[in-house]
């Protein structure tokens, strides 16, 4: 935006009317007033109070993070810190909270995610790390909470991830890959060029193995585990989840979506019910994955019932 | 923490994992004078092993240039320079391992290179170090002007692997019955945290399948009796592929035993970065000590004196000879009557190798008769 080049309309749409540096007059400044009026109306998140998943009828917005529906759930902002209990450690932190709103209909419990996260990264490469959110609920009811650190041995915790990687597959037909990462690849010829399908398979060893993060055909960005300590994440056989991300205006805001059931889990997140929660925000661009991620202190789930 | 003995180093040492050595240990001798860079072993591992979609960049196998080749870009200066200036005292290393001097929150003492760095695996190939006064030829050793040499580069299936030790889900294990470390293809979850931790940088990230891969020691063919395919399709014959004891379990009678323990002609590449790598160099006779001493730590001068006066030691010299002459793993070998033996666990004749190739000198001249009356000719190349 610096440097004296000519500022456009879409530019300060894009960036806001401070960034186009008042060369746009107009449309612009108008734009600016009206986006500053409803934040104003929308209320500040809280600090330090439970998260309560507003009991709602239908259908949860899930897949549409940007929905209004989402609004009538009072925003909840969690501090963020640099996960430093277990190695790898994160060293630095990149963003310092995230803003938790949850919904329930009784059949599904929804919770959208937002962040700061001025990049998308959403491709996993070599030295490529994707942008990811995730919730932690314990597996069981109970009064003390599993140890945070995902859980222990006899306390294991439910959690689910979303992958901006995942969520490109999705939005890419189901599969990302070498032709993403480097659009002008040229490539020799290929086991499945030359192999009968059965034999050509065997050079993808990680879907051959059955890993899940190998798979094509991705059919949500959101995957369920289970865990009973750090590096014991075990995923899940049946896949409930559901979620979507989109990313606007240098945020990431991620509907995640889980049976209440937690059929093959844990305990049901029942209407009426109050549950330890917490998160972990992995940003790409900081070169975060696996351990070293973000993570916030258990906070409450307060899961309303139908009035 | 926990304390292990690495041997190259002299000492004991931190190691995140408890000290469990293999029932024996896969490990390969590379005689690097007799490289040419042919690169016919990079091919075979990777027309065997690694030419699917998203293995693209991956040279489970490579060679490098010495001092100016890398694969990835500046693998090995890296380290170095992370772990700055270390001591050797004597054949005890007084200085700090990749675990030792690890810091808080990290298993390993790490980076991690970057896509670009991958993908120049012939960067400085052939580029000699030093000043070409007045001519290429050098004829003294080591070469005071200039020098090059070929580096044979697999996964080193470490006694202490980095990439055991960075695994936050301990995905990556050394099998027991061989010690090859490999990755658990079902378990990885792609966190790249072992291509951070590797100082030799042999483990990659598969762009397809999101998860780590290395090589593997071509076990399928280990388990069969037969060398890895790097090893057979080395037109050099510089490659054994064996099984090493611990030092103090050597048995003399074995290739790798004999070469590494009794001989001590064969060193580990960079002990001082603490994991025991388990491939061993014949130092190329030509390069300054300071170098190879910096790459392979003490002994480098007795090696290659050894080397040098190899011819005189039919024991070593017809061992060196089969090098390359079976695709079959030796298990014995013994030299009678000028002709070196190996044997397989049978204790069976694998093949036989003489230690001097039967020659036969044509006479250079010949004489006829041509219409009667003698006549000297010359043999032309007939």
């Amino acid at each position: 935006m610096s440097g004296g080049r000519q500022v456009t309309r879409r530019d300060a749409l894009l960036y806001g009317g401070a960034a186009a540096g008042g060369l746009v007059a107009g449309g612009a400044a108008v734009a600016g007033i009206a986006a500053a009026v409803e934040r104003r109306r929308e209320q500040r998140p809280l600090e330090g109070a439970p998260i309560v998943a507003r009991a709602v009828d239908g259908p949860l917005p899930v897949e549409s993070p940007s929905d209004g529906a989402w609004r009538s759930a009072r925003a909840v902002s969690v501090p963020l810190v640099p996960q430093q209990l277990v190695p790898p450690h994160l060293e630095r932190a990149g963003v310092s909270e995230i803003a938790v709103r949850a919904l329930t209909n009784g059949g599904e419990l929804a919770l959208l995610l937002e962040w700061e996260d001025a990049s998308v990264e959403d491709l996993d490469g070599i030295g490529r790390y994707n942008d990811a959110v995730a919730v932690q609920l314990p597996a069981r009811a109970g009064a003390t909470p599993p140890p945070i650190t995902m859980g222990a041995p006899g306390a294991p915790v439910h959690v689910l991830q979303w992958r901006a990687t995942w969520q490109r597959d999705l939005d890419s037909d189901g599969r990302t890959g070498v032709d993403q990462i480097y659009p002008n690849v040229v490539h020799d010829v290929m086991p499945d060029d030359v192999l009968p399908p059965e034999t050509a398979a065997l050079y993808w060893v990680g879907r051959k193995a059955g890993n899940p993060l190998s798979q094509v055909g991705r059919r949500s960005p959101v995957e369920a585990v289970v865990a009973e300590g750090v590096g014991t994440i075990t995923h899940l056989p049946k896949q409930a989840a559901r979620g979507r991300g989109v990313h606007e205006g240098g945020r990431w805001r991620v509907g995640i979506g889980i049976p209440s059931a937690r059929k093959g889990v844990g305990d049901a997140l029942a209407p009426g019910t109050s549950w330890p929660v917490t998160f972990a925000v992995w940003l790409g661009s900081e070169e975060n994955r696996g351990g070293r991620k973000h993570i916030a202190s258990w906070q409450t789930l307060e899961i309303q019932g139908r009035a | 923490m926990g304390r292990v003995r690495n041997w190259q180093l002299g000492r004991d040492m931190e190691y995140p994992h408890a000290a469990e050595r293999p029932q024996r240990q896969f490990t390969m001798i590379m005689d690097t004078n007799k490289c040419i860079a042919c690169q016919s072993c990079t091919i075979a591992c990777k027309s065997t092993w690694t030419w699917g979609k998203g293995q693209e960049y991956m040279l489970w196998n490579n060679i490098e240039t010495k001092p100016f080749g890398f694969y990835p870009l500046g693998w090995d200066v890296n380290v170095l320079e992370r772990l700055g200036e270390q001591e050797w005292d004597g054949d005890v290393y007084a200085g700090k391992t990749v675990f030792e001097a690890a810091a808080p929150g990290e298993s390993v003492l790490g980076w991690t290179a970057e896509e670009e760095d991958w993908s120049h695996p012939n960067i400085g190939e052939d580029e000699p170090t030093g000043d070409a006064v007045e001519t290429t030829h050098v004829p003294d050793r080591p070469h005071s002007l200039m020098w090059m040499y070929y580096l044979q580069r697999i996964c080193n299936h470490c006694t202490y692997p980095a990439c055991v030790a960075a695994c936050p889900r301990d995905a990556i294990y050394k099998r027991p019955e061989d010690g090859i470390v490999l990755v658990d293809q079902a378990r990885c979850r792609g966190y790249q945290e072992c291509l951070t931790a590797c100082p030799y940088k042999k483990t990659h990230f598969n762009l397809e399948t999101r998860v780590s891969e290395k090589c593997i020691g071509c076990y399928p063919k280990l388990e069969q009796g037969l060398q890895t395919e790097c090893t057979t399709s080395c037109i050099g014959r510089l490659r054994l592929t064996n099984y090493l004891s611990p030092p103090d379990q050597a048995d003399p009678r074995k290739p790798a035993d004999f070469l590494v323990h009794v001989r001590k002609i064969a060193l580990p590449i960079y002990p001082q970065f603490g994991l025991e790598p388990n491939v061993y160099y014949i130092p190329p006779t030509h390069v300054p000590p300071e170098y190879l001493t910096q790459m392979f730590g003490p002994g480098v001068e007795e090696a290659i004196a050894m080397y040098e006066t190899a011819r005189n030691d039919p024991e070593l010299l017809g061992l060196l000879l089969l090098f390359g002459s079976t695709e079959r793993i030796i298990d014995t070998w013994d030299v009678r009557d000028g002709v070196a033996r190996a044997y397989d666990e049978d204790g069976e004749e694998i093949v036989a190798v003489p230690l001097r190739e039967p020659t036969f000198v044509r006479e250079l001249t010949f004489t006829t008769q041509v219409e009667g009356r003698p006549v000297t000719g010359y043999r032309h190349n007939t």
